[in-house]
Parts: structure tokens; C-alpha cells; sequence
């Protein structure tokens, strides 16, 4: 904002105290503010108007920073592009995780398996997807589905990959 | 003398050379968890292995052997059609791995690349030795199965380490140790050189490469050419051959084979199929903006015998159905009736880049503006609709039939399964488990 000073100046007033008088008025009615030491600032009606203005003028168009910090719909599901696979699901063994057959689980190669993991594992040299239970230093696999008993190697439990992410596609 | 180094230093370079173990067969067995363990074996819309895995290799399975020579010798062995895409998928994934450690990375192969790791101690606060050792933990990890790694100073050597031992092998080879490596190495066992410089150096007692490296620098200048000169400075521990990163787009020349089963002695069938790999190789030509001044044909019988012929151009070209005309009475002249063949080549030689070409005398240049067009659209219309939609009416008897009867037609797992917004051409660019998925 100006100083009285410049005020004066611009309006063309002979003294500072005209430029006073104007500046009261203005702050009586909200269009100015006083700070701590006298110097004038927009009063709230400046924001109120700037606000209504940005509604007129309707949106501005997408500024570049604004989307820098927008990922890709493959940022959002793959973590290492690398590492990741996908599996095309067979059987409903994992239902109630909510993966059904004719799915894509997107896996990812050279994680370590946490308990509560889905995990593609490799038994008697086929896929299968389960939850990755441990417990006491003993892991197993359970499925989603009550109809599947657990499984519990005989030997070690080779663990593939982990699921990161099930894509279901309902129309092309 | 045995004893001596070839040179003090350890690592004046740090390169690395890694290679993809039995790559196109480990791509299958990784994807496929019903293939651990058992021969595999690639190339069977070849009709010869073009990759086998280490249990395929173990029952005497060599590159290039016939199909029906390898049931033979190891009737359970699994053989698949090619699924290149695939291994393209993975292949990238191997540069990229590497590439968070270096920029510096050669693509030199589909399974194999060269880095230099040079002055990435401080950062990384780890010697040589264990940034090829994380790489290599890295690449077996997340892509399912091994690399062998070597990591010396120079190119040359880092080949002589990567094979050293194999599979998941990771050796290294500091310069001073490059003498014990040598010492029992046969001298056509090194990189770039093959077996006529072999032969010459026999001729001359040295068939080990450590007997090479400890030649006379005068004498290997004066008997041998630049590149083998350079190669003995590598033995040496000197670094030459510089990590050339840049991307492979620069084509010498532009090939296009097709092998076709049942063989057929049919000169129509097989001039449509020649036809049809001078379209392709056209059109590839095109896509780079390249045109060629030579082009060489050849017919392949039955018996694996290739007769070919190469003609001169008027003018640099890259329109099949001008050079068509050229290679029409060079086909005539090598087709026999009677013979049965299984396989047409197409090769299209000293590229130039398409800028301005010279017309000669009898060129109109606007029918050459008008052909330019005409091929601008049906590359276009190709790249939409596929490789299939437009073609030269001499293409047609190979269009129609498949490209094998019988089980080597059989197409790469991956390309049978199509999901939905997927179609026959694109499919998503992420590799696929494959195989059966137990309940």
C-alpha cells in the first residue's frame, strides 16, 4: 500500500492531513486497516473481493507446478518397474481378499514377504497366490476362501513375488 | 616368467561385462515355474535352438541344433516358440538395473551390456568389487534368474572374467592378476578374436592368450591390424575400447528372414514370401529414414544350402515395389524348380540416411515425390492396423498361408492370452508369470 506521502502525491492534496481525513473514512468503512504503527493495509473487504473475483473469471488454466506433484496412474500401482510382474488370476481361492478369477494382480520380484502379504509362491512347480502367514519363525499360506485349507510346506516355501496391486478392467 | 604380472595396477578402469545366463531360456523358466529344472530349449518357429538352459546344455543341446536332432538326444526336453517381446521386456529391465549404479552402459547385446564404474567408490562408499556384487544380487533378484558378472579394467578382459565361470558366476580380475587368467586361455577364446587370427597365431606358436599378451609390441604392430593390436593392449591391462552408450539405432544394413514349414517348391508361394521380407525390411528402412543402394537376396533349400545374389541399385531406395522389379530376374535366375525351399532372406546394404537423392537421368522426380506419399500412407495405415492390412499384391500367397503348418506354428504362451483392452498387436509392456496357477 502507499505511504501518506505518496498519497498526497497522487491525488494531488496540499498536506498529509487530507490524506488522513480520506484514509478514516475508508477505514470506517472497512476498505483500509491501520496496523500497529499507523501505516494503512487492505481491510478485509480487498480479500472478500479478490476471492469473488477468482469465481468470475471462472478457473485458471492448470499452471505447470500444479501437476508436478501429480504421479501416473503406473507410479500409483508399481513401485519397482523393474521388479514388477502381473499374473492373470485363475480360481477363486483368494475371493474374500477380494481378487476373483480373469483379474491382473500386479507382483513385485525381491521383496520379502511380511505376515498379511499376499504372495505368489511356488508349490510343486506351479503359481499360487495366498496369504503369506508367519508365525513363530513357522510361515505358511492361507487362502481367502473357506473352502481351501492352509497350506504347510514340507520343506522351505519358495516365495516369488508379493502382490502390490489387483487391477479389474469392467469395460474397454 | 609365469609368475610375472602383465601389468601393477588394480583398477585403472573399473568395467563390468554382464551376461544373461542361457538369457531366452532363464526368461521362460523365470515366467514359468513348470519349466524349473527341465531342458528348455528356444527357437522352435526357427526349427533350430536358438537358446537352451543349463539342463538342455547338460544333455549336449548345442545353439543351432536341428529340432528333430534334439529330441534324439533329450526326448523330454521343452521346446518354445520365441516370445521375443518378452525378452525385449526383460532385456531393457537388465540395462535399466545396471543404470542405477552408471550411466555410462552399453547395450551390446539383448542379453548382455558393458558399464563402467569408474570413480563411484567415494559415492556409493563401496570398492568395485561389492557394487558388482549388489548389481548382480539385484538383477538375479528381481528378475528370477542369474547373471554372470566379470569386472576388470578394461572390455577385453571383463569378457575373459564374465566367462570365467558360468552360470552366476562374479569374477574379478584386477590387472595385476590378468597373467593367471590367461595362462590356460586358448588365444580364439578372446573377444574379437576369430578363428582366422587364431590360425595365424598358431601358425606362429602362440595359442595360449597369456603367450599373445606377452608378445613383442613391435612385432604385433607389424604383423597384425589396428584391432588386434588394440585387443593386445587390453591383455596388457590398457584401457581401449571405450563404453560406447550411445543407443543402437544405426543400421549397416537391414535384414529380413523367414523360415516357412512345410519347404515348398513352389515358385509363386516362395517368391511371395521373398516379397514379403522386402516389404518388411522397407518399411523398417523407412521407419529409420534410411534407403538402400544394395540389396542381396538368398533362397535357402530344404538340405540348409543358401544360394543368393546381390544387385546394385540405380539410385538409394526404399520402395519394395521399385526394387522389387530389380530382384524379380535375380530370383528367376536362382529359383530351381524341383527344389524345395524353406527359407527366403531379404538384405538391404550400404544404408544412407534419406536427405536429398541424387535422381538419375531417366527419374521423373515427381513420380518420386508421389511414391514418398504413397508410402507415407501405407506406413501409416500399417502402424494403425498392423503389419497385415496393406501389402504388395506379390506378398499375397505368403499373407495367406501361416508361416508354419503344424506345431511350429505354435505361438509364445504370452501371445495367446489377451486381456481385455489389449488387442492381437498391443499388449501391456509388463513380462507375464505364465504356466499353470495351482488353487
Amino acid at each position: 500500500m502507499p505511504t501518506y506521502t505518496e498519497i498526497m502525491q497522487i491525488i494531488g492534496y496540499k498536506s498529509r492531513n487530507s490524506v488522513f481525513k480520506l484514509v478514516n473514512k475508508l477505514a470506517d468503512l472497512h476498505y483500509l486497516e491501520k496496523d500497529s504503527s499507523g501505516r494503512i493495509i487492505p481491510g478485509r473487504l480487498f480479500h472478500a473481493v479478490k476471492i469473488l473475483g477468482i469465481v468470475e473469471a471462472g478457473f485458471p488454466s492448470a499452471a505447470e507446478e500444479e501437476l508436478i506433484d501429480t504421479i501416473s496412474i503406473d507410479e500409483f500401482l508399481i513401485s519397482n518397474k523393474e521388479a514388477t510382474y502381473m499374473l492373470k488370476v485363475s480360481g477363486d481361492s483368494m475371493k474374500d481378499a477380494g481378487i476373483l478369477p480373469g483379474d491382473i494382480v500386479l507382483v513385485e520380484r525381491g521383496l520379502e514377504a511380511k505376515d498379511g502379504d499376499i504372495a505368489i509362491a511356488k508349490v510343486d512347480g506351479e503359481w499360487t497366490m495366498k496369504y503369506f502367514r508367519k508365525t513363530g519363525g513357522k510361515a505358511y499360506l492361507e487362502p481367502a476362501n473357506e473352502k481351501y485349507k492352509p497350506i504347510h510346506p514340507r520343506e522351505s516355501l519358495v516365495i516369488a513375488a508379493v502382490v502390490r496391486a489387483v487391477i479389474r478392467k469392467y469395460r474397454c | 616368467m609365469l609368475s610375472q604380472p602383465l601389468t601393477l595396477g588394480f583398477f585403472s578402469k573399473a568395467i563390468v561385462h554382464i551376461d544373461g545366463d542361457a538369457f531366452f531360456a532363464s526368461c521362460e523358466q523365470s515366467l514359468n515355474p513348470t519349466l524349473k529344472g527341465k531342458p528348455v530349449v528356444t527357437g522352435k518357429e526357427r526349427g533350430i535352438a536358438s537358446s537352451m538352459s543349463y539342463e538342455a546344455k547338460a544333455r549336449g543341446v548345442t545353439r543351432g541344433m536341428r529340432l528333430f536332432e534334439i529330441k534324439k538326444i533329450c526326448p523330454d526336453a521343452v521346446i518354445l516358440p520365441s516370445d521375443y517381446e518378452t525378452y525385449s521386456l526383460l532385456s531393457q529391465r537388465l540395462y535399466s538395473i545396471v543404470r542405477r549404479y552408471t550411466p555410462d552402459v552399453e547395450e551390446y547385446g539383448i542379453d548382455e551390456c558393458f558399464a563402467d564404474l569408474t570413480g563411484l567408490r567415494r559415492i556409493y562408499r563401496m570398492s568395485y568389487e561389492s557394487m558388482a556384487e549388489k548389481i548382480k544380487q539385484e538383477l538375479d533378484s528381481e528378475l528370477g534368474f542369474t547373471f554372470s558378472i566379470g569386472l576388470a579394467p578394461n572390455k577385453v578382459i571383463a569378457k575373459v572374467a564374465s566367462k570365467w565361470k558360468k552360470p552366476s558366476g562374479l569374477t574379478i580380475i584386477p590387472g595385476r592378476l590378468i597373467h593367471q587368467y590367461l595362462q590356460n586361455l586358448p588365444v580364439e577364446k578372446i573377444w574379437g578374436i576369430g578363428g582366422q587370427t587364431a590360425a595365424f597365431l598358431n601358425k606362429h606358436g602362440i595359442r595360449l592368450a597369456l603367450d599373445f599378451a606377452r608378445q613383442n609390441e613391435l612385432w604385433v604392430k607389424a604383423l597384425l591390424s589396428k584391432p588386434f593390436y588394440e585387443i593386445w593392449q587390453e591383455l596388457n591391462g590398457k584401457f581401449i575400447f571405450p563404453i560406447d552408450t550411445s543407443k543402437k539405432i544405426v543400421y549397416r544394413s537391414i535384414q529380413k528372414m523367414k523360415t516357412f514349414t512345410p519347404a515348398s517348391s513352389d515358385r509363386d508361394f516362395v517368391f511371395a514370401q521373398l516379397s514379403q521380407n522386402l516389404e518388411n525390411a522397407c518399411m523398417k528402412a523407412r521407419r529409420y529414414k534410411l534407403a538402400a543402394r544394395e540389396v542381396l537376396i538368398f533362397l535357402r533349400t530344404q538340405g540348409f544350402d543358401d544360394v543368393g545374389l546381390k544387385i546394385r541399385l540405380s539410385r538409394p531406395n526404399a520402395h519394395p515395389h521399385e526394387i522389387m522389379k530389380a530382384i524379380t530376374p535375380l530370383f528367376n535366375h536362382i529359383f530351381k524348380s524341383e527344389t524345395f525351399y524353406r527359407a527366403t532372406c531379404v538384405t538391404l546394404l550400404q544404408l544412407d540416411e534419406i536427405k536429398v537423392v541424387q535422381l538419375t537421368l531417366f527419374d521423373s522426380p515427381l513420380t518420386v515425390e508421389k511414391w514418398n506419399e504413397i508410402y507415407q500412407n501405407v506406413d501409416e495405415l500399417r502402424d494403425k492396423y498392423g503389419k497385415h492390412s496393406v501389402f504388395l499384391g506379390s506378398s499375397l500367397l505368403a499373407h495367406q498361408a501361416r508361416q508354419h503348418e503344424g506345431e511350429r506354428g505354435m505361438l509364445p504362451e504370452r501371445r495367446e492370452v489377451t486381456l481385455k483392452g489389449e488387442t492381437k498387436r498391443k499388449r501391456l509392456g509388463i513380462p507375464m508369470f505364465m504356466g499353470d496357477i495351482a488353487w
